[in-house]
């Protein structure tokens, strides 16, 4: 049923992603549909393939286990989550203009003064996300067990040889 | 033209599958191509419904 090989996963991601930037364009979005063929499906997807190949990962061999009722639940409440909320949104705020937005295409003077000056605030919460994000994927990759690494030294300091003990 | 609701239900069918990724899988990278997919589907919804609004800000 469900694919097993984490590169067929990527390449079907990749499909997907060129769909949703296909989309973009024709919801005359062109920088946004640009943005995402260039930076998604060109750059992320890539580090994925990278990862993926680095770290030399198996297909898998059964699902996750236990909790599939709630799974289900939580699963069927998050997906009604954004068609509601965007639902909310579109019947609360009335329409300002009713031809869209096909004038400005590409990202515009006005859009630059938008997304630097007015939408300032959101830009710094969105960097400081990325610093904690920085911040905890350094945290992971320095992770080493230390009492371990003390055991290995009193064990090459007494001449037995090394043991690897669960790493 | 297309209807607004064609957009919202694949953005709910996407979020929906990228949901079903994360708390099936078992693969951490599998896990954060699933997130990836959300992210995307929120993505379509805020540009289909800047679209509607007639304003750029979802984008």
């Amino acid at each position: 049923m469900a694919q097993r090989n984490p590169v067929h996963c990527l390449l079907a991601l990749v499909v997907t992603l060129l769909t949703i930037a296909v989309i973009f364009i024709g919801l005359d979005a062109v920088t946004v549909g640009f943005l995402q063929a260039i930076v998604y499906a060109g750059a992320i997807m890539v580090l994925f393939l990278f990862v993926i190949w680095l770290l030399n990962l198996q297909a898998e061999l059964r699902s996750a286990p236990g909790y599939l009722a709630l799974k289900a639940i939580s699963g069927l409440l998050c997906a009604t989550l954004v068609p509601s909320c965007s639902c909310f949104w579109a019947t609360r705020r009335p329409r300002r203009r009713s031809g869209g937005c096909a004038g400005r295409l590409w990202i515009d003077r006005d859009a630059r003064h938008d997304a630097f000056f007015r939408l300032s605030g959101a830009f710094e919460i969105t960097s400081v996300l990325l610093l904690a994000a920085i911040v905890g994927a350094i945290a992971l990759a320095r992770r080493t067990p230390a009492p371990q690494t003390a055991a290995a030294q009193t064990a090459a300091a007494s001449g037995a040889p090394a043991r690897s003990e669960g790493t | 033209m297309v209807p607004m609701s064609c957009f919202v239900g694949l953005s709910a069918v996407l979020f929906a599958i990228g949901v079903a990724g994360v708390l099936l899988r078992r693969n951490i990278i599998v896990i954060f191509m699933s997130i990836e997919i959300m992210l995307n589907a929120v993505n379509l919804a805020f540009v289909a419904l800047g679209r509607r609004l007639g304003s750029m800000d979802g984008q």
